[in-house]
């Protein structure tokens, strides 16, 4: 009897600190819901106030004229050096980090020079864009006195992204179920003949999606390409397919307009050439997508 | 007949080996140059301009026409501005990682990985646009700040950008930890959110350390998005509201002006440099971290 009345108490504490850490833990997620909730308010409210700002801006005229010193320049041909680096960049770019992937999933042993190569790949990840930029700057400007040129900064871009693509690949490569490799090899296929006619299109589908992923974050890259790609376009021939000369793109008109804030229409500009790369950014998220999920589909009969 | 097809395909097998390690090797190539260049350029402010390093690293003094090259405003601006981003983001990111491991519904992680995704391909240009219309002009009206640039709104905006970073590498972090783990705990009577405080966090902790080095690294490494809402005013910033700069946003602003060959270049190059050789810490760091761990 004489214990019953603090056991009594401890367990009537108990069932109070019971209540109290279910209560925390209702808290708690209430709160990673509600911060997990606001990430995704947060992107539809970003996207909603750029269209808000830049949906007057677009008109064929200023999608397709040039820029002017005056009021009322377009983006034209910014738009076309935005497209012509990224070609150029992906010209470079996926058939080494292609070539690469492949051979550090398929063909290297373990050993010092995968891991060197790893350790590479790593290093120029975490490379700072605007560093990029200045070994561009180094390279192609000083070095090979091109000058501010389209090529230069495409292969300034290359090495910028040659690690996300082989990555990105090395990934795509382990998906593939081994069953497949020893199938082809049980048909006496060779390891090139396996991984060019069995992996390779069972991978095309996830390639293919980050291949898109990464044009997009080119499309709208900056500090590697104002150095080396420079910040202008040639007024005679905005179009122009020669790649030594200098080539602004969209992103770097964006930027260059205000911080030099010459043109009475800076944020008519502005507004109009933000909502064009959002746009952009959004096409090449829905087509990485779309494509890499048909073409999976073709290749392999898969789903995903 | 047969012989000498199976000998050309043979040849066909060394010559592609040969061409793929040949693109592997190029990325070794491409780093050896990045950081041989960047070095001997980097440094020429030490080695040819007789500028001492402790001046470059400690100093105020800042006026490269007259060969004075302290960068100190610049380095603490780095490291203020990437403080306030991680202070924010990394807490937040490392949350919604654990929300989107341990108590997201299948159909909330389907909704809120592409927007994730969204985030990270959303350009920096862009960010510092949103910055300049949005953050900057609500900055100046509901705080002390007269312009609304400076420090507070660069780290905002690169707390919003280092964001998936964080997220996705502290979900890999968590989703990596093993099953038995969170049934153990279950079992002996904890709540969820006691499983997740007090077994997963301290398991994934060197993940999770990954994840802060390489938002850090992101946010170290950054120019546009901050140089357009900084306030690029070469002082230390008294306060969290002041105007500033950064390493990134000094070379945006003055490498495009500086003679090829001047002082004032081989600054810009040798802030470059720093910037590298902090980014190469950060790496080797993470790589400690994971072989720790493995």
């Amino acid at each position: 009897m004489a214990s019953a009345v603090p056991a009594a108490r401890r367990l009537a504490s108990d069932a109070a600190g019971n209540r109290g850490r279910h209560l925390t833990d209702a808290v708690a997620t209430v709160i990673l819901w509600l911060m997990a909730v606001s990430i995704i308010l947060m992107l539809i409210a970003f996207i909603a106030y750029l269209f808000y700002l830049g949906f007057g801006s677009l008109s064929w005229q200023f999608l397709t004229g040039p820029p002017s010193q005056q009021a009322g320049g377009g983006i034209g041909p910014e738009i076309y050096n935005s497209f012509y680096i990224l070609v150029l960049t992906l010209a470079f770019t996926v058939p080494i980090s292609l070539a690469a992937g492949i051979y550090l999933q398929e063909y290297a042993r373990p050993g010092l020079f995968r891991s060197v190569v790893q350790f590479s790949a790593e290093s120029l990840a975490t490379v700072p864009s605007i560093v990029m930029g200045l070994f561009g700057l180094l390279i192609f400007v000083f070095y090979f006195h091109w000058g501010f040129t389209a090529l230069g900064g495409a292969l300034t871009m290359t090495l910028l992204n040659l690690p996300a693509l082989m990555r990105v690949t090395q990934e795509a490569l382990a998906s593939v179920p081994d069953s497949l490799r020893e199938a082809s090899v049980g048909l006496g296929a060779t390891k090139w003949q396996t991984v060019v006619r069995t992996v390779l299109p069972s991978a095309i589908g996830r390639l293919t999606t980050g291949v898109v992923l990464i044009a997009g974050r080119i499309f709208g890259e900056t500090a590697a390409l104002i150095f080396t790609a420079g910040l202008s376009v040639s007024a005679n021939h905005p179009y122009e397919l020669n790649p030594f000369r200098s080539a602004e793109t969209l992103a770097i008109h964006l930027w260059y307009t205000h911080s030099e804030s010459v043109i009475p229409d800076v944020d008519r500009v502005g507004n109009g050439s933000a909502l064009v790369l959002l746009i952009m950014v959004l096409a090449f998220n829905i087509a990485a997508r779309v494509v890499g999920a048909a073409l999976t589909k073709r290749f392999t009969g898969r789903s995903s | 007949m047969i012989s000498l097809q199976a000998s050309k395909s043979h040849r066909n097998e060394r010559v592609a080996v040969n061409v793929l390690r040949a693109a592997a090797g190029f990325l070794i190539l491409a780093i050896t140059l990045l950081l041989l260049y960047l070095a001997v350029e980097g440094t020429k402010t030490f080695f040819v301009d007789k500028f001492p390093v402790w001046k470059f690293l400690f100093s105020s003094d800042y006026d490269p026409g007259n060969n004075v090259g302290g960068s100190a405003v610049f380095i603490a601006g780095t490291l203020l501005v990437t403080g306030f981003a991680i202070g924010i983001g990394g807490p937040f990111g490392i949350a919604v990682g654990v929300f989107l491991s341990e108590i997201a519904p299948p159909r909330m992680a389907q909704i809120l990985k592409p927007a994730i995704e969204l985030l990270v391909g959303i350009p920096s240009v862009v960010y510092g646009w949103l910055g300049l219309t949005l953050l900057v002009p609500f900055l100046r009206t509901h705080t002390s700040s007269p312009s609304g640039f400076g420090l507070a709104a660069a780290g905002i905006v690169l707390s919003i950008m280092i964001l998936p970073t964080v997220i996705s590498l502290s979900e890999d972090a968590f989703r990596s930890l093993p099953r038995s783990l969170r049934e153990g705990s279950m079992a002996l009577g904890s709540t969820r959110w006691q499983m997740i405080t007090r077994v997963l966090l301290p398991s994934a902790s060197s993940g999770l350390t990954v994840a802060l080095i390489l938002g850090i690294a992101r946010a170290i490494g950054e120019a546009l998005a901050v140089q357009m809402v900084i306030g690029n005013a070469s002082q230390f910033p008294n306060g969290i509201f002041a105007p500033t700069a950064s390493l990134t946003t000094e070379i945006v602003i003055d490498m495009g002006g500086a003679p090829q060959g001047s002082f004032q270049e081989h600054v810009l190059f040798s802030m470059a440099f720093l910037l590298l050789l902090i980014a190469m810490v950060l790496i080797l760091i993470v790589r400690f971290t994971l072989r720790r761990r493995a």
